[in-house]
């Protein structure tokens, strides 16, 4: 398989945009503060876009839909869908959009207005926002795109998965271009629902280290711009290659023991893109920093790729953004084709001892030919991402 | 640009409601102008082992009992199938449970709510109930979301020519949210799909060719012929129900053999039995 990305962006607590995330990355800087979000009393760090904060759409408001603005406010995004527009017709453009919360957050602050009847004031009267539907119904609206819309809705795996259907979508004709992205904010329901779980750790979150104590939650926008490579017109020489998409079959919220689902989508990513495991430099893990996640799959790691691809989590710079983590993780993995800076796992101070595979904390410099992302959901949904540098 | 076709054969078909709770009983419904709509509860997917079963919420027991009938049905090994689950609505009524919580001080949540609550559940307790480790995908289309999760479905099966379990369904909209979104009701319905020249299954008795093709125009929803009143509600307030059209079509029953649905105000879905 070869589908081009033509042009990204990325919106997290770590940059604002794809140059200060670099910048971030480069001198170790964390967007993780001590929780401020509202009213929440929750003791933890979290990676909080204050932008978003001001920012008011009128009848398509809610945090998610805001944040979705301004990630495609960012870089060239906005400019490349106008010029792709004009070239093939708004039809001929798809969009698919990751996100676990749509617009929950919008929902839930309808809950702390209602009429005196229990019903929604009306303000918040906006049957297109509080559906799951509602991060494609915003971006087709904000940009004018008039092709297939369609929202993934997988958890934390959901904006790695609309690479997989974008890349169908292009391979099937239907459309010319397709604008993947990923859109998650914080709300109550994510901050107290994974605390439900035990799962939210009080301090900086530490991936992979012996003495981690569970997540940070955080929110991001990112976007990707996926073409068939006989119409992309870019230097970028970016390529995605390979994915994968597996089920653990095992519970809602814990994932396999042996991981069974994530060895089966990393290994259908590499076969797509007829590769070996140690074709691959750098893979960006999920990494969550709960005590599970990290043992499963670093142990997965440890098994299937030798001591020359490196690793990391990246989510001590913005936390776990989940339905955006599958593409603001994709995006740092494929921009070290272009930067050869690979991320350090922040935080990391010991590797847990049942651990050994290539991580630390520092960052490193390496020419590197492909790349993955991991990226594990509720349900076990798993997805796996492979991109690779086009050869000259 | 060219027309694009995509065509599979349906290999099997399973559908519950508050008015008929098998395929056989919904195709009743619409070729038989007489048949009368029983009222049905539940339902209670045997799926499920019991204790998970106590805990799942309506829409996945909806989902998970019309993908089971639909495996039954073609003869199929749930473990073969990758699946596309869509719901227009989602889980209002757990929605609505946390916003509630969340609108208190104490804001605790129970855990096996919260991880009940994401969009994906019915694909979560689907692969678990049957081991299945195939690619599950768990989407949303609001209004749109039958032709939409039929588009993604047949795209996947061409591209990847593999077998897909699409089950589409929505359950009644939470007291908050009916203002907006109407009352809703249950409905659930599942086919499975494969490229038309992969053969794994004996049984073939149900098979029926369907074309899909994306056109560049805008177009009315379909009308539902039949004149069911239990049928006609589901298709005016239930997202998933608005496959009923197209199934009049499949069993030869709408006097047409095409169908097209909207996907955006300038695209629609062209869809035809063969």
């Amino acid at each position: 398989m070869d589908i081009r990305l033509v042009d990204y962006e990325s919106t997290t607590a770590a940059g604002i945009d794809l140059t200060a995330l670099r910048k971030a990355i480069d001198t170790q800087t964390s967007g993780l503060r001590s929780n401020d979000f509202f009213d929440s009393p929750l003791n933890t760090w979290i990676g909080r876009i204050t932008e978003v904060d001001t920012i008011d759409l009128g009848e398509w408001q809610s945090r998610n839909n805001a944040l979705a603005a301004l990630g495609l406010e960012q870089g060239s995004i906005r400019s490349t869908i106008d010029s792709l527009i004009k070239r093939f017709s708004a039809t001929r453009i798809g969009i698919v959009m990751g996100s676990s919360t749509s617009s929950i957050d919008r929902t839930e602050t309808a809950y702390t207005a209602l009429t005196e009847s229990g019903q929604l004031s009306d303000e918040y009267r906006q049957p297109l926002v509080h559906n799951p539907h509602a991060p494609s119904l915003f971006v087709a609206h904000y940009t004018g795109i008039t092709g297939p819309a369609l929202t993934i809705n997988t958890a934390c795996s959901s904006s790695a998965k609309v690479f997989a259907t974008g890349a169908r979508w292009l391979n099937s004709g239907i459309v010319d271009a397709v604008v993947v992205g990923g859109v998650d904010t914080l709300c109550m329901s994510v901050l107290h629902g994974f605390d439900s779980l035990q799962l939210v750790s009080p301090n900086p979150c530490k991936p992979f280290d012996q003495n981690r104590e569970g997540i940070n939650l955080g929110e991001a926008a990112g976007y990707a711009v996926l073409m068939r490579p006989e119409d992309a017109e870019t230097d970028l020489d970016i390529s995605l290659r390979g994915y994968g998409e597996s089920s653990d079959a095992y519970h809602m919220s814990h994932p396999h023991p042996d991981g069974l689902g994530a060895r089966l989508s990393m290994q259908q990513a590499l076969s797509m893109a007829e590769l070996e495991p140690d074709a691959i430099g750098y893979i960006n893990l999920h990494g969550t920093s709960s005590r599970a996640n990290d043992l499963i799959e670093g142990q997965l790691i440890e098994k299937l790729f030798p001591k020359t691809t490196q690793c990391s989590s990246t989510k001590g710079w913005m936390g776990h953004t989940l339905g955006a983590a599958g593409i603001s993780e994709g995006i740092i993995a494929l921009d070290t084709l272009r930067t050869g800076l690979i991320p350090g796992s922040m935080n990391l101070d010991v590797l847990d001892d049942q651990l050994d595979f290539s991580i630390q904390a520092e960052n490193k410099l390496a020419e590197l030919n492909h790349v993955m992302s991991n990226s594990f959901g509720f349900g076990g949904n798993n997805c796996s991402l492979l991109f690779s540098k086009v050869a000259g | 640009m060219s027309a694009h076709y995509f065509s599979c054969k349906v290999i099997g078909c399973g559908a519950w409601s508050d008015s008929f709770d098998s395929w056989p009983a919904l195709v009743e419904l619409l070729k038989n102008k007489d048949a009368v709509a029983n009222e049905i509860k539940g339902p209670k997917p045997e799926v499920i082992p019991a204790n998970e079963r106590r805990r799942a919420p309506l829409p996945v027991r909806l989902a998970v009992e019309t993908s089971w009938q639909a495996t039954q049905r073609a003869g199929v090994d749930p473990k073969e199938l990758c699946c596309v689950f869509v719901s227009g609505f989602g889980d209002t009524q757990l929605t609505d449970y946390m916003c509630k919580v969340l609108a208190t001080d104490s804001k605790e949540l129970s855990p096996t709510k919260f991880h009940n609550s994401v969009h994906n559940a019915a694909a979560g307790y689907w692969t678990i109930s049957t081991g299945c480790e195939k690619a599950a995908n768990s989407v949303a289309g609001f209004q749109d979301s039958v032709p939409l999760a039929l588009m993604e479905a047949a795209i996947q099966c061409h591209e990847e020519q593999v077998p897909i379990l699409i089950t589409f369904f929505d359950a009644p909209v939470s007291a908050v949210l009916t203002d907006i979104m109407g009352e809703g009701s249950s409905f659930s319905f599942s086919m499975i799909i494969a490229p038309e020249q992969l053969s794994f299954s004996e049984k073939t008795s149900e098979e029926n060719i369907l074309r899909l093709n994306v056109v560049s125009e805008s177009c009315d929803w379909p009308v539902l012929q039949s004149e069911q009143p239990a049928l006609q509600r589901c298709y005016s307030n239930n997202p998933s129900a608005r496959i009923l059209p197209l199934l009049e079509v499949l069993l030869g029953v709408s006097g047409t053999k095409e169908l097209q649905y909207p996907i955006s105000e300038q695209l629609s879905i062209l869809l035809s039995a063969g």
